[in-house]
C-alpha cells in the first residue's frame, strides 16, 4: 500500500475528526452531546492507530507527520485534569482544608519551628547588642511603626486594609512558591518573618511599650502568623519532595505532591481576606485594648477548633476531598 | 528524541510527538496576554474611580484598586488555562497550549500551580530554568507537571500526501541487474525526489546523479554495466517502475481498513 492509498482510503475519518477538533471552539467539550463525544473518541482511536500504522509502513512521508498533528490537537481535548466544579467549596472549606492542615503536621511544626528560630534570633540580637539595635530591624518596619499608633499613616482604613491583605496574599503564595527553589526562598522568607516580629518585640520590650504593640498585633496577628506559618508549609512540602523524593525522580516527587500543597496554600491564603479586614479596621482602632485582646482571643479559638477538630472521623479517616473534585 | 520534542503515549500505546515551544514564542504570547491583562485591570480602575468618591462605595472602589491587579496576575491565567484546555488568549494566537506530561490538558490544580510559581518565575528564575530545561519549561512548568508545546495548525481538512511521481518515460525499461537489492529506504526515496516539484532542471539533474552513484553502489553494478551510461533522472525513473510492483502491491487489496 503507498502512503497515497492509505490516506485516500482513511481520509474521511481524519477529515471527520478535524472538524469536530474545530467545533469544540473553547478548547473544551463539555456542550458536546455524549453521542459526539463517543464518535469523538472512537474518530480520536483509530487516527492514533492510523498514525501506528504510518509510523510502521511510511516513516517520514508527510502523512505520518500529519497523523501525528491530528492526534496532538485531538488528545488534550479527551484527556484533561479535574474541571473546578464551585459546588465543591462547602465541602473543602468545612473539613478538606482542615484535614488537608493536619496531614501537613511534620511541615506545618517545621516552618513553625523556623519562625521560632526568625523570632528567638531577632530578639536575642536586639537584647544582646542594643548598641547596633537600630540597624538589626528592618526598615520597613520603622516606617510602618511610624505610620502610627496605628496604619492610618497609610491613608483610610479600607486602603490599608486592602492593600495588606494583598500584600499578605503574595507573600503567602510566594512561600508556596519558593518551594520549587527545593524550599530555600521558603526557608528564608520564615526566618525574615519570624526575625521581623522578633527584633521588632524586643525593641518594644525594650521601651516599654508591650500593651500598645501587641493591642495592634494581636486582632489580625492570630490569623495571619498563622497562615504565614501553614503557607511556609506548603513550600516546605515542594522543597522535601525535591531534597528527599524517595523512589521518584525529583522532578515527578514534586509533581505528585503540588496539588495537595497548592490546594493548602490557596485554601489558608483566603483566609487572609479575614486578617486583612481585622488588620485595617480593628487593630488600628480607638477600640480599648481589652477588646482587641478578646478579638484575637476570639479568632484564635475559632480558627484552631475548625482547623484541629473539623472533619475528624471517629473511624479510619475519610480520603481528603480536594478542590478540583 | 530531538532536544526539544515531548513525546506522550496514549492509552493505546501510540506515540505523538509535540514540539515544545521555545522562549521567543512563549515570551510573544506572554506580552499579548500582558496588554489583555493590563487592559481588564485598567477597567477595573477606571470602573473603581468612577464610584471612589462616595462612601461605601468608595471603599469597594479602594478595594478593587489595590486587589486587582494582584488578583488578575494570579487569576487571569489560572483560569484562562483551565477554562480553554491550556490555551489562552496569547498562546492561541501563536498557535501555543499547555499541555501536562501525559498529555491531558491541565485542570484547575495544574494551572493554579503554575501560575503562583509564576510570581516567582517573573523575577528571572523562569528564565533560567528556561534555558537549562530542554523543553524550556520554567519552575512553574516544573512544579506542576506541564509543558508548553506548539501546535501546528489544521492546515487542510484532508491529509497532505505526496503528489504522484513525475515520470517522463512511463516504461520500467530493460531489467536492471541486483534490483532486488534495494529496500523500502531506497523506494522511499526514489519516490520522494520524483514527487519532488519546483526544481530547477539542472538541479534536478545534480541532484539525480548523485542519488544515482549511491545506488549503482548499492546495486553493485559494474563500472561496465549498460545501466551506468543512462542519463541519471532516466535510471531513477526506471528503478521506481521496477520496484513499484514489489513495494506498492496492486491497490485493489483491501488491507488492514477499519470500518468507520
Amino acid at each position: 500500500m503507498t502512503p497515497e492509498q492509505f490516506a485516500a482510503r482513511r481520509r474521511d475519518s481524519w477529515a471527520e475528526l478535524e472538524r469536530r477538533i474545530a467545533q469544540s471552539r473553547r478548547g473544551a467539550l463539555r456542550s458536546v452531546p455524549a453521542a459526539d463525544l463517543q464518535r469523538f473518541g472512537v474518530l480520536y482511536r483509530h487516527a492514533a492507530s492510523d498514525l501506528a500504522i504510518a509510523r510502521r509502513d511510511f516513516p517520514g512521508e508527510p502523512v505520518a507527520d500529519y497523523l501525528n498533528g491530528l492526534c496532538a490537537r485531538a488528545h488534550p481535548l479527551l484527556y484533561r485534569g479535574r474541571p473546578f466544579r464551585p459546588s465543591s467549596l462547602p465541602a473543602f472549606y468545612a473539613t478538606g482544608l482542615p484535614r488537608a492542615v493536619r496531614a501537613a503536621g511534620p511541615y506545618v511544626a517545621a516552618s513553625l519551628a523556623l519562625s521560632l528560630v526568625g523570632v528567638i534570633a531577632g530578639w536575642l540580637a536586639v537584647r544582646l547588642r542594643p548598641d547596633i539595635a537600630a540597624t538589626l530591624i528592618p526598615d520597613s518596619l520603622f516606617d510602618r511603626m511610624a505610620r502610627g499608633e496605628a496604619n492610618s499613616g497609610v491613608g483610610s482604613a479600607p486602603f490599608a486594609a486592602t492593600f495588606i491583605i494583598q500584600n499578605n496574599i503574595r507573600v503567602a503564595l510566594l512561600c508556596f512558591a519558593g518551594g520549587a527553589l527545593a524550599g530555600s526562598l521558603t526557608v528564608f522568607s520564615l526566618l525574615a518573618n519570624g526575625w521581623m516580629l522578633g527584633t521588632l518585640a524586643a525593641a518594644v520590650h525594650r521601651d516599654g511599650f508591650d500593651r500598645p504593640f501587641w493591642a495592634l498585633i494581636v486582632p489580625h496577628g492570630v490569623i495571619e502568623l498563622s497562615v504565614i506559618v501553614l503557607a511556609g508549609a506548603t513550600g516546605l512540602m515542594l522543597g522535601d519532595a525535591i531534597l528527599r523524593p524517595g523512589l521518584l525522580r525529583r522532578g515527578d516527587a514534586l509533581v505528585a505532591v503540588a496539588p495537595r500543597a497548592v490546594e493548602l496554600a490557596v485554601g489558608v491564603a483566603s483566609l487572609l481576606v479575614i486578617a486583612g479586614l481585622l488588620e485595617g479596621f480593628v487593630s488600628p482602632s480607638d477600640l480599648p485594648i481589652g477588646v482587641k485582646y478578646a478579638v484575637g482571643a476570639t479568632t484564635a479559638v475559632l480558627l484552631y477548633s475548625w482547623l484541629l477538630l473539623s472533619g475528624r472521623s471517629p473511624r479510619r479517616p475519610a480520603p481528603v476531598p480536594q478542590l478540583g473534585g | 528524541m530531538l532536544p526539544d520534542l515531548h513525546e506522550i503515549r496514549t492509552a493505546d500505546n501510540v506515540g505523538i510527538g509535540y514540539d515544545a515551544a521555545g522562549i521567543g514564542s512563549r515570551f510573544l504570547a506572554f506580552a499579548i496576554d500582558s496588554v489583555i491583562q493590563g487592559v481588564v485591570i485598567l477597567a477595573a480602575l477606571v470602573v473603581a474611580l468612577a464610584i471612589a468618591p462616595e462612601g461605601v462605595a468608595g471603599s469597594v472602589a479602594i478595594a478593587l484598586f489595590v486587589l486587582v491587579p494582584l488578583l488578575v496576575a494570579v487569576g487571569y491565567y489560572t483560569v484562562a488555562e483551565a477554562l480553554t484546555a491550556g490555551r489562552t488568549p496569547g498562546k492561541r494566537a501563536l498557535g501555543l497550549r499547555v499541555i501536562r506530561l501525559d498529555g491531558g490538558a491541565p485542570g484547575l490544580t495544574e494551572a493554579l500551580v503554575r501560575n503562583i510559581v509564576r510570581l516567582l518565575d517573573m523575577p528571572g528564575f523562569g528564565l533560567v530554568a528556561m534555558f537549562l530545561d530542554r523543553r524550556s519549561r520554567r519552575l512553574g512548568d516544573l512544579a506542576a507537571g506541564t509543558v508548553v508545546v506548539r501546535e501546528r495548525r489544521a492546515s487542510a481538512a484532508v491529509a497532505p500526501v505526496l503528489p504522484p511521481p513525475m515520470l517522463r518515460t512511463p516504461d520500467a525499461g530493460p531489467a536492471i541487474e541486483g534490483v532486488d537489492r534495494l529496500g523500502p529506504a531506497e523506494w522511499s526515496a526514489l519516490r520522494t525526489f520524483l514527487s519532488r516539484q519546483g526544481l530547477h532542471p539542472e538541479q534536478r539533474a545534480r541532484l539525480a546523479e548523485v542519488i544515482a552513484a549511491r545506488l549503482c553502489e548499492r546495486l553493485e553494478l559494474d563500472t561496465t554495466a549498460p545501466e551506468r551510461q543512462w542519463p541519471a533522472e532516466l535510471l531513477l525513473e526506471r528503478l521506481y517502475l521496477q520496484l513499484e510492483p514489489r513495494m506498492a502491491p496492486a491497490p485493489a487489496q483491501p488491507g488492514p481498513g477499519m470500518p468507520v
